[in-house]
């Protein structure tokens, strides 16, 4: 269906286009623009164009960040965004993907239940931030919620899509060779659905990520987000940019090492086409 | 199974959850707002759409996410096709790309209250930008991975660099600029309830984040609703088809 | 592009027509919601006190939002009294689908 096919087509994408674009490995060729765009920036802020309040340069950046490392409020705020966002995972991704399985099993109420899955993945996110805040109170419970539904529900929705698009036949197959439920479960049902459920998991971390960054701007007082709206409550643009290049190379980061590895490892290994 | 047999299991479940949710809402021993009942949440559709404040705040949502939209295609388009035909331009630029696209709007949304303050033009700002990467991204990888041959084929023909970009790069990219598009919306929607809910220039985000000050949970609920339903709308009826369409039509088969 | 002939387009008619439908009505039924009264007062450069009856007692929304078409001196039950409102803005303020009444009072322009 669409959500798939949409992440695999751009997860497809990003592969497909890893013959044309510079490979992970080329570090080195991947670093190159980042400094030329630095200059620049650094250029920018020297010709004075903009008043150094909106935009500091990148000295000024680098010694907050140094400093907020060296006194561990970087490190801090980066340890709460990243174990929320841990825990999250942690929490959602198997629920998810098992309760899709079980329901999917039943293909009469997975046709019932994939638009309201649907629904919920449609509304996931911030828009959960005012109920949590009125369940949770503000603070780190609200926060995590928002995350943990938003992945929940994403990769929920993804797993019911991808068994239901497994072909009957291959389940068919394995039942008149014998196979039981479990046998079916684990040889066909998850194989056959795990495209999706990875695509499945790698963009629910891409909107869960976003979500938890909104949240804790708004909600509670640690974290990233809480950094970088803080910061700009006194000015403190050079901080500001700090935080937001930290969000950003994280995020990097995570995909690189983590996802997409996870990505390749899982669905090649399987021989699994994606789109 | 047929439409009657969906359709029957659908209003049972739809009513097996009314009614344990109205359950719900009239026994745990919660302050009233902590549950509002369906019925109160239906009422304060009406409430809001008599005073006015739900058709309100949903045409601004609106207004603000279809203009981010097309400033994204009118500007993201011909962007990211200029800076994927050139092999070493591309090169350069996917990193950057990658990684301005990865640090969402509402990421920037302090720096641009610093620069703009509380208003419109902070949450302008911080949507666009999220629509606007997503596109610029996607057509760039869209006109990569139009393969080399057709480009040659059409040189070979005496086509003009012009020519290759409307009739082998624009086209050959399209399916991936309808998915970047797709994400870009749907990175951008989430955003805008994010800006509303902090800049409070109006909008739904605005309109559930005020409506918690005053413990209105009924409204909460019916605004998370309605957001939720106007981006399925927007997909269901926009959104997705272009995406299929482009890919039927346009859409190359990758060695 | 069949597809995309029958869904989105025909999504896009329907809002597009109903867009036009509701715009219509509220230009169409602004001149009734205004008391006659008004009819000479609205003269360009004019500014009025009002008394605008709403069906409902206002909430922040709507005071934020009157605040922006004249100055809200104060709201007695379900009418907002706004200040120094030009006649433009008279004119806006009628077009509102729940405003009831927008009516004079007695008050120096």
């Amino acid at each position: 269906m669409s959500v798939p096919a949409a992440g695999a087509r751009a997860a497809a994408g990003r592969s497909r286009v890893g013959a044309a674009m510079p490979r992970a490995g080329s570090t080195a060729r991947g670093a190159l623009p980042f400094a030329v765009l630095v200059v620049a920036w650094a250029a920018v802020h020297r010709a004075g164009i903009l008043p150094p309040i909106f935009l500091p340069g990148p000295g000024d950046v680098a010694r907050v960040a140094w400093e907020m490392a060296l006194d561990g409020s970087l490190a801090a705020n980066i340890g709460a965004s990243l174990g929320r966002l841990l825990v999250g995972i942690v929490v959602s991704v198997p629920v998810a993907i098992a309760l899709g399985i079980v329901v999917a099993l039943d293909r009469r109420l997975a046709r019932v239940l994939e638009p309201i899955a649907g629904f919920f993945n449609a509304l996931s996110g911030i828009a959960w931030l005012p109920l949590a805040v009125t369940w949770f109170g503000l603070g780190w419970t609200s926060v995590t919620f928002i995350m943990a539904n938003t992945i929940f529900f994403l990769v929920f929705f993804n797993t019911l899509v991808g068994v239901r698009t497994v072909p009957r036949i291959f389940e068919q197959a394995v039942r008149t060779l014998g196979g039981r439920r479990r046998h079916v479960i684990l040889q066909v049902m998850l194989p056959g659905a795990l495209p999706s459920i990875v695509t499945g998991i790698r963009m629910s971390i891409g909107f869960g990520w976003r979500a938890l960054i909104a949240a804790e701007m708004i909600a509670t007082s640690t974290g990233l987000g809480f950094l970088i709206f803080n910061a700009s409550n006194f000015h403190q643009t050079d901080a500001i940019l700090a935080g937001i290049i930290t969000i950003g190379v994280l995020w990097l980061l995570t995909d690189r090492l983590v996802l997409q590895p996870l990505e390749r490892w899982t669905v090649e290994r399987w021989g699994l086409v994606t789109s | 199974m047929t439409r009657l047999e969906t359709a029957a299991t659908w209003a049972v479940l739809l009513a097996a959850l009314l009614g344990a949710w109205s359950v719900a809402a009239a026994t745990l021993p919660v302050p009233d707002y902590v549950l509002p009942s369906p019925a109160a949440v239906v009422a304060s559709l009406g409430d809001l759409v008599v005073k006015g404040i739900l058709p309100t705040y949903v045409a601004e949502s609106l207004r603000r996410i279809v203009t981010a939209g097309l400033v994204a295609l009118v500007v993201g388009v011909p962007a990211g096709l200029l800076l994927g035909t050139s092999r070493r331009v591309a090169d350069f630029a996917y990193p950057i790309l990658n990684f301005f696209q990865s640090v969402s709007g509402i990421a920037w949304l302090p720096l641009m209250l610093v620069w703009f303050g509380m208003g419109e033009r902070t949450i302008v700002v911080a949507v666009n930008y999220t629509v606007l990467f997503p596109v610029i991204f996607n057509a760039l990888l869209g006109v990569r991975s139009v393969p080399r041959i057709y480009v040659n084929a059409l040189r070979t023909l005496g086509a003009s660099r012009l020519r290759i970009v409307t009739d082998v790069m624009l086209p050959g990219a399209l399916p991936s600029i309808a998915t970047g598009l797709r994400l870009g919306l749907a990175y951008g929607w989430r955003a805008l309830i994010a800006a509303e809910m902090l800049v409070g220039a109006h909008g739904l985000g605005f309109m559930i984040f005020s409506a918690q000050a005053f413990h209105l949970t009924a409204r909460i609920m019916l605004g998370m609703a309605v957001i939720g339903a106007l981006w399925l709308v927007l997909d269901y009826f926009v959104l997705r088809p272009i995406e299929q369409a482009t890919i039927t039509r346009w859409g190359l088969v990758q060695r | 592009m069949r597809l995309l002939r029958h869904r989105t387009g025909a999504f896009l008619a329907a809002v597009a027509l109903l867009w036009a439908g509701w715009e219509a009505y509220l230009a169409l039924s602004a001149p009734r919601r205004l008391d006659p009264a008004l009819a000479g007062a609205l003269a360009p450069g004019a500014r009025l006190d009002v008394a605008v009856t709403l069906g409902f007692a206002p909430e922040d929304f709507h005071i934020r939002l009157f605040q922006g078409h004249g100055v809200v001196s104060g709201v007695r039950g379900t009418t907002v009294m706004l200040d120094r409102v030009a006649a433009d803005d008279v004119r806006r303020i009628a077009r509102y689908y729940w405003v009831r009444r927008v009516a004079p009072r007695g008050g120096a322009s």
